[in-house]
Parts: structure tokens; sequence; C-alpha cells
């Protein structure tokens, strides 16, 4: 599965995967709220209490529009279901950092490296069951633009917050 | 300060290492539902680590208003949409715009709340972003340079 298929990909994806971003904006800020009246953990352990049910009444009402057939076709193997591990891994080691002489703004400008080089490795091969995808060289080109304009605004833009 | 460092990229690299377990549910399963278990297993485990810590119930928590706590709903549609995502357009595109995307907002969401904030870094940082977004969508066509 192949790079062309990343290719002609609708638009629609695009967009969506920038919205996307929006909503994480959103949500870091209320989490952080959250996090200033309580702490980190609290937070995290909250919102993701929170998710769970936001998540049951969507999937409820997903469901009453649907019938509940869908076979898929392959079971998930069951390290597919441990993102939510690397998640709540994710709270504590970014809440220890943002405390130490990093701050926010490097610990924020140095997630977004991990998180970039994580993308180009699980892409070139195929980490995880999902689709190899070999970047070429546009791909590390938007990727680096992305991730300097992404810097500039976290290391200079953005006060000191 | 290295072990922060490194603390703090490997919190990135969870990042997408969780995007990439969801995204592989969520072909088995739906993006919907791969977001429930995200959400279900990261709060057992949370759970777990508070009951050894302690702190799972600040005093100040009560005090939070209660819009602070719809973070939760919005990372269910978070989850869900880049488990939706990556399993179509691949790991590097989903990054690059989702990170697009929050820094666009976020530099939008100080502007709104007149937050300090330096016009010219955050203005050369847009716009290299959205030529970052560009590039990666010009792709499509059989390379038509501009030189």
């Amino acid at each position: 599965m192949t790079t062309e298929t990343a290719r002609h990909a609708h638009p629609i994806y695009f967009i969506g995967a920038f919205a996307t971003g929006g909503l994480l904006t959103f949500m870091v800020h209320l989490n952080g709220e959250l996090a200033h009246y309580g702490n980190p953990l609290f937070s995290s352990w909250a919102a993701h209490g929170t998710g769970i049910i936001a998540a049951v009444i969507l999937l409820l009402l997903v469901r009453r529009r649907r019938t509940p057939t869908i076979e898929k076709t392959s079971n998930a193997p069951l390290w597919a279901y441990f993102g939510g591990i690397s998640g709540a891994a994710t709270v504590i080691l970014t809440s220890t950092a943002v405390n130490s002489p990093l701050g926010l703004s490097g610990t924020l400008a140095l997630g977004l490296a991990g998180q970039v080089l994580f993308s180009v490795a699980a892409d070139s091969w195929g980490l995880f069951g999902l689709p190899k995808r070999r970047p070429d060289i546009r791909d590390i080109a938007a990727l680096g633009l992305v991730v300097t304009g992404g810097a500039l605004i976290i290391l200079f833009g953005r006060g000191q917050a | 300060m290295t072990v922060f460092i490194l603390l703090a990229c490997l919190g990135g690299i969870l990042v997408g290492l969780s995007r990439q377990l969801n995204g592989r549910l969520s072909i088995s399963t739906t993006p919907l539902i791969a977001s429930f278990w995200n959400h279900a297993i990261g709060f057992c485990v949370l759970t777990v680590l508070g009951l050894f810590v302690g702190g799972l119930l600040p005093a100040g928590a009560a005090e939070a208003p209660w819009y602070a706590y719809l973070g939760g709903p919005i990372g269910v549609i978070f989850v869900a949409a880049g488990s939706w995502a990556i399993a179509r357009i691949g790991a590097v595109n989903s990054a690059l715009l989702i990170i697009g995307g929050q820094m666009v907002t976020g530099v939008a969401l100080d502007y709104v709340s007149a937050a300090p904030a330096s016009f010219w870094a955050n203005a050369t940082g847009i716009v290299l972003i959205i030529g970052g977004m560009v590039l990666s969508r010009r792709r499509s066509k059989t390379s038509r340079s501009q030189e």
C-alpha cells in the first residue's frame, strides 16, 4: 500500500487532520486549566474519565443510526489496544519536563522533534501494522518547514508562556 | 538536563506511538472505538498510578470551572480523528498537519486572548507551516516544479 494512495488521498483527510490539530489547542488549553486547579495527574485522569463517558455517548448515538452489524475483517492484535498506556505515559513525561529548566516552550519544541522523528520512522518501516509509505524528499522538506515554523512560534513567538 | 531533554523528546515519540497504535486499532474497529479504548486503558493506568503516588483528588479540583472538564470529550474527538487520518494519509502527513493546525490555532488563540506575542516570529512561523502543508499536497501532480 503505497505511496500512491497517500498521494491521491482526498483533500478531506488533509483538512480533517489540520482541524484535528486545532482541537488539540483547545484540549491542551482546557487540560492546562484543570491542572492549574488540581495537578497534571488529576487533569489527565479526569480528562480520560470524562472522555470515556463522552465516547460511550457518541458510540450509542452512532449505533442508533447504523445497525451494529459491521463485521470487520481482521481482529486487532492485543498491543493495538495499548495506545492509551502510551498516552498516559506522555502526561507524566511532559509534566516532569515542563517543570524542569526546559519550561513549557522547550518541552513543546522537543516533543515536536520526537513526534516528527517517530512519524518518519513509522512511515518508512510501516511500523505497528500501518501501511508503509516511504517518505520522499518533498515529505521531508514539508516536515522541515512545518517543524521550523513550529519551533519559531514556540520558542520566539508566543511570549514567555 | 540531558535527562529532561530526553524525557521531552520521548514524550513526543509516545504521542506518535499512541497515534500509530490507535490508528491500527481503528482499522479493525472504528476510529471512535479506538478512541474509547485509548481513554479506558489510559484511565486505568492513571488510576493505578494515582493510587500509588496520590494526588488523584486534589482539593482545588472542585473550584475549577465546569468547562475545564471539556478537555476530555474534546480529546475523544481528537484521538478518533487522529486514528482516522493516520490510517489514510500516513504518519508523516498526519503529524505535519496536526502540528500545523495546532500551531496556527494556538497563535490565533493567543491573539484573541491578547497574550503577549511576537508578531514577526509568529507570522514567519505560520508562513513556513503553510508552505510546508502546501508542499505536502503539491506532490499529487508529477512534480511540476517552478524552477
